[in-house]
Parts: structure tokens; sequence; C-alpha cells
């Protein structure tokens, strides 16, 4: 990888693992000017740090073995960089109070060269939650690169509907990937669309990490829909960068009752955009809605379709009732109807209408 | 003086002749027992010195010598109480009678009366098949032998009416011959399938278990009603035949767990606690080798409550007794194999608190909980677990309306119509195939697909995620499916419902 002197000295800044994400851009705003003055760098890091950290970090800084080390680890991880003052940084994310100096890299990096759009939720979703927020993200992905975090729930979701659109924006260094649940998925993401994070490869998670990690996510987009998120949910952190940077705020309604969207409510009463369907986000931004697609139903099929259409979730042994129809008999029909992707099981007999 | 009498020895499920050789000699007085005797061996001279006492006959004072041939193999068990008492009283000439050919099988009380002895029924069919004819039993093991045609079978109540008996001065029948129809109107379960209330579902799926003979799994919340679905498993088995009965009375009668009526005439139904050790799953014991609870459930079903609860590794000693029908069990005190032929339910919640998939309660649990409780079950084990479906959570509306439900009686009408066309299709493979038994080669064979059914199940495949050897597993029960809509061909309909008891692979939502 070429990088030009300034880069190299950004990236160094970035590595340097005693310095926290403020301490990082504090370094950088003095460096603002074409010609770095190494002199204010100094002052400004001294006024901030104690000094013995601040000697670390003046002794890694200047070492030529800590230099090679750092970008040797890169280099053996095909990890690419793009840093504040190099081309291609996401514009929109230099809005942001306290940007991100380096930004490491793994998969297809001209994603965020797109406009995006990012869909966030809560861990512990419904199937209401991460069915839309994989069929908004498929739909979105037409227009936007979607971004998003990495765990499981909602975020998963988003990233599996958008495939080949997907950024997922890490809370720490690449290495650690590997030990997380859901590695299979990121690894596709990796492959197929883009792996982020402004840490060192080799920085652990730490959970105080991960609300510093969502001002990325909010930052690099235009807007941000939250698909769910309890009155804690660390989504809702999401949603506060976006609005104060300016950002558009999307959130799906819940019932008064349902924990699990009480802070998607607060969001929309707050003066987030409520979405009735994927229509919404595409109608603000001034885009066509999908296509509707047609699909070929039997007369069982879309008797039974009709029902679910009213009731939403329904039970298999209600369904019977409610038809007349033997259970085992529906039971073929609700598997074929959710080979073709228009229904869902979500646990205890229980099907739900996509 | 010497003398020899006969006796049994049981190795597993076959038995061997031995013999009790007696030998009273003149010098120093004492007892020894040769010939590998275990513990309750050894302890039988005790035993047989009191009883003899106690009978008003004479315990020889003088150099006692008692050998059980041949020397090689363990006796265990208390069964030689009573041949080695006659065979002394035969050395000391207390009884001059003949007892050639006469097989002697007994525990003795102090008192000299006749305690049962386990075994009985394994001992009498073995020894039947090496031809020997006559027996003298324990009077309370009288039930279990009565089931066996062709043999001299007397039952006794102590040491003295032996003797008595042998000696001519007492008259007795041999224990008359029962027919297994007899005992198996008087059995009856105490469950069925009518005092399961909604759960349309998960009876259906059973129904498809027991027709073709699939294990299965059921996922549901606590108190959903998993193990009463279980126990309803027995009532629509077809039953028992007479050589089936039998089996399994031999097992049960090795391990000691014969009820009074002297046969198992209905299928078992085991529940070992989820404690449960390898051992006492499979079987085995370091003092005495015992059928383990997969060879007690042997024609009947096997239990697992809280699956997921089991310890890995007992779980996983179940895979080789699943496909082989039998366990081999190798120990320091020999290797003995028992059948163990049964069918496999199982029962796990969908997740550690339990609530998944709830319409009510909320699940505490996150996707990454639920995936490590689900993944505390091997992908081999649950190869072997054809249908895994749900049980809902009970509503109050199913408890309250009674709907009739069907009875066990009907629906074993239907399962028993399914066996048969079984029976019929897999007349040229291996007896007592069914459709869970088959393996690839018999799926080609007897499992065509039309062109319809195979893009049905591509198309299934593709969106629902499944595994390479789903397929298979979907192709059986799609089978018994057929079988119990008596179509010849598999249809898509039929492709489709088995493709939805998969519940356990199904996505975490």
């Amino acid at each position: 990888m070429n990088y030009t002197a300034v880069e190299r000295d950004l990236i160094t800044l970035s590595s340097i693992t005693e310095l926290n994400y403020k301490d990082k851009f504090t370094a950088l705003s003095a460096m603002m000017s074409p010609e770095p003055d190494i002199g204010a760098i100094q002052k400004s890091l001294i006024k901030r740090c104690d000094i013995g950290v601040y000697n670390k970090v003046e002794e890694k800084y200047s070492s030529p073995e800590f230099r090679g080390y750092v970008f040797g680890e890169l280099e053996k991880r095909g990890i690419e960089c793009v840093t504040y003052f190099s081309e291609g940084y996401p514009e929109a994310l230099k809005k942001l109070k306290d940007p991100p100096v380096t930004l490491f890299l793994k998969g297809r990096r001209e994603l965020l060269n797109n406009r995006c759009f990012s869909i966030v939720g809560s861990r512990r979703s419904t199937f209401y939650a991460t069915n839309g927020a994989s069929t908004f993200a498929r739909e979105l992905s037409r227009h936007f690169t979607i971004v998003s975090g990495f765990a499981a729930g909602a975020d998963s979701a988003a990233l599996g509907g958008a495939e080949y659109r997907a950024v997922s924006v890490i809370a720490f260094g690449f290495d650690h990937i590997a030990s997380l649940p859901n590695a299979a998925m990121l690894e596709r993401v990796e492959k197929n669309g883009l792996l982020l994070s402004e840490y060192f490869p080799t920085v652990a998670p730490q959970t105080y990490l991960f609300p510093i990690r969502n001002r990325i996510i909010a930052g690099l987009s235009v807007g941000t829909l939250v698909v769910s998120a309890g009155l804690k949910s660390g989504a809702l952190i999401t949603a506060g960068h976006a609005v104060a940077n300016g950002r558009d705020v999307f959130a799906f309604p819940y019932a008064m009752t349902a924990g699990e969207g009480a802070g998607c409510n607060n969001l929309i009463h707050d003066g987030a955009v409520l979405c009735r369907g994927v229509e919404d986000v595409l109608g603000f931004y001034g885009f066509a809605p999908p296509p509707e697609k047609r699909i070929e139903l039997s007369e069982e099929e879309a008797a039974v379709l009709e029902i679910m259409k009213e009731d939403g979730e329904i039970f298999i042994n209600t369904l019977s009732q409610r038809l007349g129809t033997p259970s085992f008999k529906l039971i073929a029909v609700l598997s074929s109807l959710e080979i073709k992707g228009l229904v869902a099981r979500i646990g205890g007999n229980r099907y739900t209408i996509v | 003086m010497f003398s020899k009498i006969l006796s049994y020895a049981l190795n597993g499920l076959e038995g061997v002749a031995v013999e009790i050789e007696t030998d009273i000699n003149k010098g120093m007085v004492s007892y020894d027992l040769v010939g590998l005797p275990d513990a309750a061996v050894k302890e039988s001279k005790e035993r047989v010195r009191s009883a003899i006492k106690n009978s008003a006959f004479v315990f020889p004072i003088t150099k006692i010598t008692v050998n059980l041939a041949p020397a090689d193999i363990k006796k265990e068990g208390s069964q030689y109480d009573l041949p080695i008492a006659v065979s002394l009283l035969k050395a000391s000439d207390q009884l001059l009678s003949d007892t050639d050919g006469i097989v002697f099988l007994g525990e003795l009380a102090l008192d000299g009366a006749l305690r049962p002895v386990t075994g009985i029924l394994p001992i009498l069919i073995s020894a039947r098949d090496r031809g020997f004819k006559k027996f003298i039993i324990p009077a309370a093991n009288a039930n279990e032998a009565s089931y066996i045609d062709g043999l001299e079978v007397y039952a006794m109540t102590s040491l003295k009416q032996v003797v008595a008996f042998l000696k001519g001065a007492e008259q007795r029948l041999p224990v008359e011959h029962r027919g297994y129809t007899a005992a198996r109107a008087n059995a009856a379960y105490d469950y069925d399938m009518s005092l399961v209330k909604g759960q349309a579902v998960a009876k259906r799926a059973l129904e498809i278990a027991v027709a073709g003979g699939h294990n299965i799994l059921f996922v549901g919340p606590p108190g959903s009603g998993k193990t009463l679905l279980a126990r309803c498993i027995p009532t629509i088995m077809p039953d028992m035949t007479f050589e089936e009965a039998l089996e399994v009375t031999k097992i049960h009668s090795v391990a000691g767990e014969l009820s009074e009526e002297g046969i198992v005439s209905l299928r078992p139904f085991r529940t070992p606690h989820h404690t449960a050790t390898t051992v006492s799953l499979c079987g085995g014991g370091n003092v005495r080798l015992r059928p383990g609870e997969i060879s007690m459930a042997h024609k009947g079903v096997l239990f697992l409550d809280e699956l997921p609860e089991y310890s890995r590794h007992t779980l996983e000693s179940l895979r080789q007794p699943l496909e082989d029908k039998k366990i081999t069990v190798t120990r320091a005190g020999g290797t003995v194999t028992y059948p163990a032929d049964f069918m496999l339910c199982a029962g796990m919640n969908p997740c550690p608190c339990g609530n998944y998939g709830s319409a009510v309660r909320q699940c505490t649990c996150t996707p990454s909980q639920i995936a490590k409780y689900r993944a505390k079950i091997s992908g081999p084990l649950m190869d072997r677990i054809d249908i895994q479906v749900e049980v809902d959570g009970v509503r109050y509306d199913d408890l309250a309306g009674d709907a009739s439900a069907e009875s066990s009686a009907a629906v074993k009408e239907r399962v028993e119509r399914a066996r048969a066309i079984q029976r019929e299709r897999f007349a040229d493979e291996k007896s007592g195939m069914i459709n869970a038994g088959m393996g690839e080669k018999q799926i080609k064979k007897y499992c065509r697909l039309s062109p319809e059914c195979e893009a049905v199940l591509k198309r299934a495949y593709e969106s629902l995620n499944l595994s390479a050897r789903a397929r298979t597993r979907i192709i059986k029960v799609a089978r018994t499916i057929a079988d119990l809509a008596f179509s010849e061909d598999i249809l898509p309909e039929h492709i489709l419902e088995a493709a939805s008891y998969r519940s356990y692979e199904a996505e975490i939502r």
C-alpha cells in the first residue's frame, strides 16, 4: 500500500493504543494545516494527557521500529487505511465533532463513495424488527450503501439484507471478530461488502467503545433508521448522533405495550419519521416505491394469506379453526408460503406475515 | 462322597449350564467354594449352612469342597443357593434320589424358604434351546416361567419342599403354560391421546413419528405438555407380538425389574433423569453387568426430557445403538450384547429461559445464548432425529374447550395400516425394516421423487436454508406421510409438510 508521508503519520498516530479517540482528533486538529507543526501537536497533546502517556506516545510516534510494526501488521492482514487527509475519506464524516483520524478497512472500500443510510436496532429484536431491517436494507440498498453495526439481531439482519452494499462498523480491532458468535456473517460482509473500524486490529473489545462507534454509523449516513430500541438501547445513541449532526432519523412504530420498541416510539414522538413501509424512506429522498411483486398462489394459500393479513400473527390451531381445515393440511400450505417468502414461523407453531 | 447338580449361569441374555460339584472328605473341618464365584455367590455359603440346618437336615462338619464348573466363567447372582444346598445334601447321603437332568435355580433364606431370582426367563429360554427339560425354581418366579412352552418347571417354596418332591414324598404338578393373549388383555396404558388438549401439530407429528419409526424431538416451553405427549407414544404403537414381549421380558428379568405379572406385555417407556451416566444409559456396572436404560426401553420408548441438560458424553454414546439397534458392553467382568431397539423421544425448551417463541411472555435470552443452548446437542445426534416439532404454549381455550380429541385407539389404527404398507414395501429387505431405517440405497429405490417434488424440495432447500442432511430426513418423513395418506407416490404436499418438522434447525429469530 502506498501512503503519503502525512498519511503514514496519521496511521501511526491512530495505531497508538494509549490515545483515545478524542486525543487522536486533538492531535489531528493540530495537524490541520498543510504543513503540520509537530510542536503544536505536542502542545495540544500535553494539555490533554498526563506526561507518562505523552512520553510513551512520543516514543512510539518517533520510533522507526513501531512504524515498521504497524505497517507490517496492516500489510499482513490486508487492511487498507483511509486517513482524514486521504482522498476518499467520506465527507459526511468530516462534519462530526470528532471524526475518526483513520479508517481501517477490509473489503470493498468503494462502497464509501456512495450515499450511505444506516439501519440499526437492538440485539434482542423481534421478528418484526429483524425482518423489517432485512427487507428495508434490501430495498434501500438499490439507492444507498447500508451501514450498520455488527451485533446479532437487527444489525445482522440489516447487513444480511443489504448483501453487496453492506458496511459493518466494528467497535474494536479486526483481530477480535473471529471470536464473535456471528463471525460467519461478518466474513460474508467482508467478502461482499465492507468492514470498517477506527482501531488498530489488535485493540480488544471494551464496552465503552460501542457508544463511541455509534457516532461513525450516524456520521457516515444521510439518515438513520431505528428498527427496534428499548428505552436504553444503544440504537438511541446512534439516533442521537444523527440528530446532533443534522441527519434524518426514521423509526419503526410499536404498540404502546411493546417494551422492545418504547425507544422507537419516543423517537417518533420527538420528531423522527414514522415508517409505515419502505416507501416512506424512499419517498423522503425522492425515490420511487419498489415495484410490487407478483407471486402465484394456490387457492388454499390465498385463503390462508387472507386471514393472516388480518391477524398478522396466528397459531396454526387458530387458523385451522377459522378455516375448518385439519391442521396437518395447513402445515403443508404454510410451509409452501414460507418457501415463497410470504410468511415466516416465529416459534411455538405461530406464523407471521412477512 | 461326591455329587453333581445342574444349574445355569447368564452372560448377558445368553446362558451356560453350570455344574455344581460337591465333595465331602475326611479331614480338617472346612467349607470352600471355588469356581470364580462373585461376592453374592460366596455369601451363599452361610445362607446354605443355615437353610440346611433350619430345614431339619444336618450340615456335615468335615472337609467340604464345592466347585462351580466350568471354572472359567464368572458366576454371579444368588440362584446357586438351592443347587449348592441340594448338592450338599446329596453328597452327605441325606438325599438319595435321582437328580439327573434337573436344573436347580433359587436363592435360599436362612429358614430354608426359597426366594425369587432374576433372569429366570432368559435362563429358561436358553436352557430349553440347549435341550434341558426339567427345572426347579422358586414359586415367586412361576408367573414368569409360565409363558415358556414345552418345559417341565416345578415351582417350590422351600428347601424342605424341594427335598420332599425329589424323594417322591410329595406330588406336584409342573407350572401350567399360559398363553400370551391372556396377559395382553389385562394390560392397559395409563395414558391416552384423548387426554392431550390442543397440540394438533404435535399430535400429528407424533403419529407420523410412530408410523415410520422416526425419532422425535419436542421443543416447547416448560409445562406445555411434552411429557404427556411422550407418554402417549406407547399407546399408539402397534401391540407387541409374543416374540417381542419375550425379548423385552428377558431384559427386564435380567435387570430384576419384572412385575408380578411375569411378562412385559406393554411397550416399555423409560425416562432416565438428565443426571444419568453413560453406564446407566448404555449398560455396564462393575459388580454385575446390567442392561442400561436404552435396553430397558427395547421395543418401546426412551424419553429424554430436557435433552440439552444431559452430559454431552452421555448423549453421544446413544449414536451407535441408535444405528445398530443393539449395544455391546465391554467391561473387566466380560462382554455382553443387549438389544436396544428403541424409539427416541426427546424434549427440550426452545431457549434457556423457555419463553422463546411464546406469544405471551417475553424471551430474555440473546440469540447467542439460544445458539449456545442448542449447540449442546451435536449434529450427528440431531441427524438421527428425523422429526423436530414445536409444542405450543398451552392456552386456556384449549384446556377448557372439549373439542373431543381423538383416542389413541383411532390413531393406532392408522399407524398399523401405515406399518402394514411398510412391511409390504420392505418385503425384500431385512426383516423389521421401517421407513426411518432406510439408508441411501433404499431411499433411492423406494422414494422416487417426481420432478415436481424435486422442484419443491430444491426451493425449500434454498429458501429455508436447510442443511444437506436435512434432505434425507425430509424424504424419509415424506415417505411416512405418504404412507399415512395411502399414497403410493410422494406428493409435493408431503414434502412440504415434512419440511416443516425441522423447527430445531429453523433460524433463531
